[in-house]
């Protein structure tokens, strides 16, 4: 992306108008725009930490120019004479070089500068410094050049700077005149440049935060209540640091080695694959963690965290409960707080799980608001952390929610798939041609998925619910029919309408009933690296009878859409080929809901 | 929004009121907005329903559900705002979670809002660090993108956002979500006394300011108050009569 320079600010309301530039610069030599030292520290205060500030000069000492960068002080330093070589090296700010361009020639001196940056000009007229006059951009093409420190300048307006810089790739374009009305700096034109040069304002928000503020693609970011932004920055600090702690790694997989039981096998399903007549199905067993499903992972994760942050109370959402009894299971362990919202709907139909989350001393909110499912859960979850922000953390169970969540409970899952990736290489000797895992938020699909991302030869499909059908009202299949939006702390895919109010999902599978997709998955289906299939309720109660019968596995319901999904992709498969399904958690919570649905089985 | 400038400098205090657009049906809006200025408030916040507003407490939901049972779209409001049959004399501000404007489209959002009267924008779950997305086009159409500060702003942060704010700051006094409350936190005083050293347009004080006690207790350390729960639900049980000793104990002169 193109940065943008505003240049020759004079007055303060103009540099807050150029507070979405990249640079701003102020012109110390002799210039209609010239400004004193003094002036430019008044105005350089203005400006956001991140902005650089760049001075222009033309001809002067080493010692002016040293005084300003210290006074001001400058990032940069932008020169417009005939400076020595010897001069450029002693500042130690990086330099930008100014050339003016007319023929062919001139370009070749481009490449001789031993600047940081090659400013590109048409000829001055009154003073040296540009002249606001466009040269032939052609020159620049179809020659041996760096543009990585080319800077675009001369002439550039609202109108013209798009081409420009599709024209020249620029590093950065440089603006004065441009954004000028009767010779003063004009805001709306300053705005309206800095739009046109950086695109549509979306493409900007992943571009100036994708480094600190967690954006897959367009997806992300953090869209929370201001009272949050504290914790929220907090979180990501404390995240970062225990990331890259060897200790803290190290208790992390001491918990899931000694107290989950982890690794968990890849078990070889030999009746599945001769039942399909395909390829070679596994099965990477997150049924058989402790409170079985893969949730457990996620929960010790962010409960360490927690309590390296000093925070003794965990608030949580649950679905299907498996997130909720996890959490609750992990607050008992670490003897933390533990309060879990819970959909009135949700509770009704995982009574077994409000049980035991009950059993494991945590309390257990019911929420009756909305359609008493994961989405008003969330909501009740959140106004509660907003409350109790000070001494709470909240455990998010999936890879939804404000950065840093959807990156950390992506890499707390992604044991999942690291272990998969080893132990098929040692089976097989090579690595899958296709993975199934079922998406809700999209938790154990993104950590089964995450190792194999750079792997281009594994067909990578999340199977999400389909509900009745996606062409009924009640689905959850956010990511074939759903929009992009902004849910619980994240751009990402919803089910809205039109006036963007949030739709309520509709699956059989309570861990699947939610009308968004977490960011990182709604950006690999846009990029094409991950396909997304809907399962149906009837054909996921299907799978269920299906694996229970071949392989005597009985899944949990999110699962059993994979496993549909798996079997539809099967039949394009051939028996050389190998198919890997993610059996995220074993059915014992759905017993319920399979009896009821499945009366009359024989 | 210049009026709000002038009023501080006058040393009068300012009454921001909150409603939810479309409770009891989008022909009340107009009708509510004659009656608080007439009144005396300073200006009203017109809110938006939304599905999932976090920000928000029971009583503000329950309104929202209530305009939501009706139909209301942010579209419907705008438009009824732009068809208005009589003067507004007071700054009207939209507040509307991010979500229904991304999906109008930020640019047409601000170009209609422009049309529809309003003077400024605040969106809850819009930080800073996000705000250019609807920034520019707010700029546009010279509508202020009123910020938000709370008790739990890190001091590097409440700089960067107070140098940038303009119109007024909205200062949140609870650390939590909006709704009448009995007390508030002991650190309030320090905390909007702190914000109104540093911020170059008039400070407010907003979530959970429901009764003269609260206004009693941080008149001295604010420019003015937003109140939303109480009136919320004074306009819905049709008793708006009752918050009128709150509007004068706010606006009217106050000896030292």
């Amino acid at each position: 992306m193109t940065r943008v320079k505003i240049c020759g600010l004079m007055e303060e309301q103009h540099v807050k108008a150029a507070s979405q530039a990249d640079a701003i610069g102020f012109v110390f030599a002799p210039s209609k725009r010239r400004v004193s030292i003094e002036r430019a520290q008044e105005l350089s205060r203005l400006a956001n930490n991140d902005m650089q500030r760049i001075g222009v000069f033309v001809n002067a000492s080493y010692e002016e120019i040293e005084n300003a960068v210290k006074a001001v002080p400058l990032t940069m330093v932008q020169l417009h004479g005939d400076e020595p070589d010897e001069l450029i090296r002693r500042i130690e700010v990086p330099v930008i070089q100014a050339f003016s361009i007319r023929t062919p020639d001139d370009v070749e001196k481009l490449n001789n500068s031993i600047a940081d940056y090659i400013l590109v000009d048409a000829p001055g007229t009154d003073y040296r410094g540009g002249s606001g006059h466009v040269f032939d951009w052609s020159l620049l093409e179809n020659v041996d050049l760096d543009h990585s420190r080319l800077i675009l300048a001369g002439g550039l307006n609202r109108d013209n700077v798009q081409a420009a810089i599709s024209q020249t790739a620029p590093f950065m374009v440089d603006v004065s005149s441009g954004v000028e009305t009767d010779g003063r700096k004009d805001e709306v034109k300053i705005q309206q440049f800095i739009l046109q040069a950086k695109g549509d304002s979306m493409e900007r928000t992943q571009e100036k935060t994708i480094d600190p503020v967690g954006f897959f693609g367009r997806y992300g970011g953090q869209f929370v209540p201001e009272t949050l932004m504290k914790a929220v920055k907090e979180l990501e600090a404390a995240y970062e640091d225990a990331k890259n702690d060897a200790e803290f790694q190290k208790e992390y997989h001491h918990y899931l080695k000694e107290y989950v039981g982890r690794e968990q096998p890849l078990t070889f399903a030999a009746r599945m694959t001769e039942a399909w007549g395909g390829p070679k199905i596994y099965l990477k067993r997150e049924d058989l963690n402790h409170t079985g499903a893969h949730k457990v992972n996620n929960a010790i994760g962010q409960a360490l965290l927690a309590q390296r942050m000093g925070k003794r109370k965990i608030v949580a959402e649950t679905g299907a409960g498996q997130h909720g009894v996890a959490t609750a299971t992990i607050c008992a362990l670490f003897d933390l707080d533990c309060v879990v919202f819970m959909g009135e709907e949700d509770i009704k139909r995982q009574q077994l799980n409000v049980f035991r989350m009950k059993l494991l001393g945590a309390r257990v909110e019911s929420v009756t608001k909305g359609s008493g499912t994961l989405k008003d859960a969330v909501n009740e979850a959140l106004r509660y952390w907003v409350t109790n922000v000070e001494d709470t953390h909240y455990l998010i169970g999936s890879a939804l929610g404000p950065h840093p969540f959807p990156t950390m409970v992506r890499d707390f899952q992604s044991v999942i798939g690291k272990e998969t990736k080893r132990q098929i290489l040692e089976k097989e000797g090579r690595l899958p041609d296709a993975i199934v895992a079922c998406v809700g938020g999209g938790s154990n699909a993104i950590g089964m998925f995450h190792p194999f991302i750079e792997d281009a030869s594994v067909r990578l499909i999340g199977a999400e619910a389909a509900g009745d059908g996606v062409d009924t009202e009640r689905h959850a299949a956010t990511l074939t029919k759903g929009s992009e939006g902004v849910l619980h702390g994240a751009m990402m895919k919803i089910l809205q309408d039109d006036a963007g109010q949030v739709q309520e999902a509709h699956s059989i599978s309570a861990g699947l009933d939610y009308p968004g997709i977490g960011p990182e998955h709604a950006h690999l289906a846009d990029n094409g690296r991950v396909t997304y299939e809907a399962i149906t309720d009837d054909e996921a109660l299907e799978s269920v009878i299906e694996m229970s019968r071949l392989e005597g596995i009985i899944p949990a319901l999110e699962s059993a859409h994979a496993i549909a999904q798996a079997k539809k992709q099967a039949q394009s498969m051939t028996a050389d080929e190998l198919l890997v399904i993610c059996v995220s958690g074993r059915g014992d919570k759905d017993m319920a809901t399979y009896a009821e649905k499945l009366e009359g089985l024989s | 929004m210049k009026r709000l400038a002038e009023l501080k400098q006058a040393g009068h205090k300012a009454f921001v009121a909150y409603i939810m657009a479309g409770d009891g049906g989008i022909e009340k809006l107009g009708e509510q907005i004659q009656y608080l200025q007439e009144r005396g408030v300073t200006a009203i916040e017109v809110g938006i329903p939304f599905s999932d507003p976090v920000a928000d407490g029971p009583t503000i939901e329950a309104a929202g559900n209530r305009a939501l049972d009706k139909g209301i779209t942010l579209e419907k409001v705008l438009d009824e705002m732009q068809r208005f049959d009589f003067e507004v004399k007071v700054p009207l501000v939209i507040m509307t979670y991010l979500n229904p404007v991304i999906r109008f489209g930020a640019e047409r959002f601000t170009q209609e809002a422009k049309k529809a009267g309003a003077s400024g924008v605040i969106i809850p779950d819009l930080p800073f660090e996000h705000r250019q997305l609807i920034e520019p086009f707010a700029k546009q159409q010279e509508l202020v993108l009123i910020q938000l500060v709370t008790l739990t702003t890190i001091e590097s942060r409440l700089e960067e956002i107070l140098k940038q704010a303009e119109g007024f700051v909205y200062a949140v006094t609870v650390t939590g979500i909006t709704g009448s409350r009995d007390e508030l936190a002991e650190e309030v005083g320090a905390f909007t006394r702190k914000v109104r050293e540093l911020s170059p347009v008039p400070v407010y004080a907003g979530f959970g300011i429901s009764k003269e006690s609260h206004v009693d207790r941080l008149r001295d350390d604010v420019d003015g108050f937003i109140v939303g729960s109480a009136i919320v639900q004074a306009f819905h049980e049709g008793r708006i009569e009752d918050i009128e000793p709150l509007i004068d104990a706010v606006t009217a002169p106050h000896s030292v």
